[in-house]
């Protein structure tokens, strides 16, 4: 059990003891409500390696239906990391294996007869940086259900593009010139028009990594107030550096630190009485 | 004691904590000569020294508008969580009671004015003798609530708490003893709602002290106990 004493007066607290030290916490009982009933995504003793180093330590957390869950920790913590492992990205990493067990609604995504593509159509994802496809505005939203066969005709592919860009809060920008490059559309409109792509395929459960870190604070409220929309009717994960950020969107948050997940609670009790000192040494900036 | 509102990265985020922890300090010290000036004016009959006591409520509101902006600006510009903000809120909680305990000084050294600057009015010195004993008990409990906040000393503002339910029983005990003096005398009614007055605000400053005392119970564990019995906060303190 980590330490949860009080932080001696002037002390620059145990994150930066921790940091100085340079090792990962390993397996460590995570401390408040991880697990949850019938959770939209269950996660089970995960545990990352790249080659012979360990990046996760034995997560075990849920994501509850129509929630945004907050991952939050220092740079190198592994919350990107967990992130990737929800919908296969590390995959694609040479050397990075995934132990434990990840299920979507019951259904267990590491299995060798699971389907990769049909995982991602189910479970989307948004970057940090808006990475458009060079295409169309219209043909960046059509391209999943296309791919996925979605569509039985042309007008239903309309009405999709359509209805995704409007559950984005894009459609009256662009409405009128949907065959402009995507690339074309400033930043913000431009990681909309990311999320747009990413609903059109209707998934259950959206991942963002840090998806407001490259825009303005405009742009950033917008989305912020399109991940409360979204949560209506999709399980929703967002990596973010920006403490406000996570108290202001998500309805639960989770701390990492060094590979292992420290503390998970309602975003209201983590921003104001965190059980680990960990946690409050870090959401208080008494870092490094 | 060094309050432990250190260790940030950003060094004038200490400073600014620091220096609002220091300034409710200073306005509690300041409050605190408040109520035992204005005790003192009516036992040595000292208008011209309850002048004092009501100019220098000034400096009271003074700090407290002091305390007000610099809070507003650290919640604006640092957006404290946690520990931090509990801290910002329990300062700023601290010198609104802070600064309505300098109000309530101001009554009682008001009632120097009212007696001794009229000599016709010349008062019953038993019935000012509760004033005394009442504004000496609420001085210490404001003291030993500031002495808790300083030290986060959560037993301490229990003991404040506590104290406040002796308060209670003092303030009716000399309720009954001023009845008995009107009872026998009834010319002094007059000066005997004066008096009632005056131990009634010095039972305010108790209140304040005792609010006091549980926000340092929420300063330190983050539980809102303004609601709750003692044995309730002591029994989670032990948990």
């Amino acid at each position: 059990m980590i330490d949860s004493t009080p932080r001696a007066p002037g002390s620059k607290g145990v994150l930066a003891d921790t940091l100085e030290q340079d090792a990962p916490l390993g397996s460590v009982q995570t401390v408040g409500e991880a697990l949850l009933e019938n959770p939209s995504v269950s996660c089970r003793d995960v545990a990352v390696h790249y080659g012979d180093k360990q990046a996760l330590f034995d997560i075990n957390l849920d994501m509850g239906t129509n929630e945004v869950l907050a991952l939050i920790g220092p740079s190198g913590c592994g919350k990107t990391t967990f992130l990737r492992c929800i919908n296969r990205m590390n995959d694609t990493i040479q050397g990075c294996r995934v132990s434990g067990t990840i299920k979507i609604d019951d259904e267990e995504i590491n299995h060798a007869d699971a389907d990769v593509v049909s995982l991602r159509s189910r479970v989307g994802m948004v970057f940090q940086k808006p990475n458009p496809f060079p295409k169309s505005i219209y043909d960046n939203i059509a391209y999943g259900p296309r791919i996925h066969a979605l569509t039985a005709s042309n007008e239903e592919l309309d009405q999709i593009v359509e209805d995704s860009l409007k559950r984005a809060g894009l459609w009256k920008e662009v409405a009128d010139r949907l065959q402009a490059p995507g690339t074309g559309l400033s930043g913000g409109q431009q990681q909309r028009l990311c999320i747009a792509r990413a609903i059109a395929v209707n998934p259950d459960v959206i991942l963002m990594d840090e998806p407001c870190s490259a825009l303005d604070p405009i742009a950033t409220a917008r989305i912020e107030e399109l991940i409360d929309e979204l949560r209506e009717n999709f399980t929703i994960a967002i990596v973010t550096h920006s403490m406000q950020q996570a108290a202001r969107v998500s309805q639960r948050t989770a701390y990492f630190h060094m590979g292992s997940l420290v503390e998970v609670g309602s975003t209201d009790q983590i921003f104001t009485n965190p059980r680990q000192r960990l946690t409050e040494d870090y959401i208080t900036g008494r870092f490094g | 004691m060094e309050n432990p509102i250190k260790g940030h990265t950003v060094e004038s985020f200490n400073e600014e904590m620091q220096r609002e922890h220091k300034t409710v300090l200073e306005m509690g010290a300041l409050v605190r000569s408040q109520i035992r000036a204005a005790a003192k004016t009516l036992q040595d009959e000292d208008p011209a020294a309850a002048r004092k006591v009501i100019d220098d409520d000034a400096k009271v509101n003074e700090l407290d508008n002091e305390v007000a902006a610099h809070v507003e600006q650290i919640l604006a510009r640092r957006t404290p969580v946690a520990s931090d903000l509990r801290e910002v809120l329990t300062v700023s909680k601290i010198a609104t009671d802070l600064e309505r305990c300098g109000d309530e000084a101001g009554r009682l050294a008001k009632l120097t004015l009212h007696f001794f600057e009229h000599p016709d009015l010349s008062p019953n010195f038993q019935l000012l003798k509760e004033v005394s004993t009442v504004a000496s008990f609420v001085e210490m409990m404001l003291q030993e609530s500031l002495d808790a906040f300083d030290a986060r000393d959560t037993y301490g503002a229990c003991e404040v708490i506590r104290k406040a339910e002796e308060l209670d029983g003092e303030f009716r005990s000399a309720l009954r003893r001023l009845t008995t003096f009107v009872l026998e005398d009834a010319r002094t009614i007059g000066q005997f709602v004066d008096v009632v007055l005056a131990v009634r605000a010095l039972e305010r400053i108790g209140g304040h002290a005792k609010n006091i005392g549980g926000y340092v119970v929420y300063l330190v564990t983050g539980r809102d106990v303004r609601h709750e019995t003692l044995d309730a906060i002591l029994r989670d303190l032990a948990k």
